[in-house]
């Protein structure tokens, strides 16, 4: 079968090497998600700030199935 | 003022600690005041790669709480009286390292040395961050195998966004090492070529080393690899050391095997 022959020939270090480019393109898509984040991080230090003392924020975008989110974590000051 | 360099892979088990002895004392060897710095706390293994195991008395985390001064807590290298170590403490968790006693500590080790290298932890997590945080430049290692590199990107990309260097709109130098290259493989088409790894990557290329059964044979002993003369792994290392110390030592082309190369010679006079 010229198919199936055709695939067994076909160098497992350059089937890696296309898996890893696909693989590597949507983690780079996924984690720097939007070009705003920055500045929204820093809006939500600010709100969070009037109430309780804020060491840092993290976004990050998480894709499911369905639906796709904005997962942000807040880490608190210890010693304020 | 020193640099600090940061050894990191993402994927463990690849060959970052045992990159981090050799290179500290290659460039201790070359004369340049070094010292290598394990981070991976709650679990220690550059001195066991360092073959200093029993001299270690006092670690990092007790340096970095004032229970110790760095003077205690530094250990000579039996080998090179330009190399220094300093031990991963076991006892306490991961969340022991605060960002400002890692920069205080950095930045002391800083004055003294021309060289400061932090062995990472495997992984993202906040060990490794502590790793990066101030870190001048990196050096990043990976095996011509996919999960490596894929974890590798993610590191790069952690490097990228949260070290303080990026965070002051400069950026932090990045230089891959492609570790357990074996010719043949990469020869038949069996093993990604550093090439294709370089674009994938998007980074410089600090050097190749292949693989090589020496390597297990001195963490035995505990004598890095690089003092073996005959390693092609040492050799590739004494190599890598030299470019870091500013030496120009050309790219060993060390994806052809013996046959492949005779087969080439062979070429030439036919």
């Amino acid at each position: 079968m010229f198919g199936l022959d055709f695939f067994n020939k076909k160098k497992s270090a350059s089937v890696a090497k296309d898996r890893l480019t696909i693989a590597i393109m949507s983690d780079r898509d996924r984690l720097n998600a939007y070009p705003f984040m920055d500045e929204m991080k820093a809006e939500i230090i600010e709100v969070v700030k009037k109430y309780v003392g804020v060491r840092g924020v993290e976004i990050t975008k998480e894709i499911h199935r369905d639906f796709e989110a904005l997962s942000i974590d807040v880490e608190l000051d210890k010693n304020s | 003022m020193g640099i600090v360099i940061a050894v990191i892979s993402g994927k463990g088990g690849v060959g970052k600690t045992t990159a981090t002895a050799n290179l500290g004392l290659g460039i201790g060897l070359n004369g340049k005041r070094c010292v290598v710095v394990d981070f991976d706390i709650g679990q220690r293994n550059l001195d066991m790669i360092l073959g200093l195991e029993n001299r270690v008395v006092y670690d990092m985390v007790q340096v970095m709480d004032e229970e110790a001064s760095l003077k205690q807590a530094l250990i000579k290298s039996k080998v090179s009286e330009n190399l220094f170590f300093l031990a991963a403490s076991q006892s306490k968790d991961k969340s022991v390292l605060d960002s400002s006693k890692v920069q205080k500590l950095v930045a002391s080790l800083k004055e003294d040395f021309d060289f400061v290298i932090l062995d990472s932890p495997a992984g993202i997590e906040s060990g490794f961050e502590h790793t990066i945080e101030f870190a001048d430049a990196a050096i990043v290692v990976v095996n011509p195998e996919v999960s490596s590199i894929r974890d590798a990107d993610r590191a790069i990309g952690i490097l990228d966004s949260k070290s303080d260097k990026v965070k002051n709109g400069e950026e932090v130098a990045k230089y891959l090492i492609i570790n357990r290259i074996v010719a043949d493989m990469v020869e038949s088409g069996e093993m990604l070529k550093s090439d294709d790894i370089l674009e994938i990557l998007n980074i410089k290329l600090l050097g190749k080393v292949p693989e090589d059964k020496g390597v297990i044979d001195a963490s035995n002993q505990g004598k890095p690899v690089i003092l073996d003369k005959k390693s092609i792994a040492g050799q590739a290392y004494t190599r890598i050391a030299g470019r870091l110390c500013g030496q120009k030592v050309d790219m060993k082309d060390i994806e052809i095997s013996d046959s492949g190369l005779f087969k080439k010679i062979v070429g030439i006079f036919r």
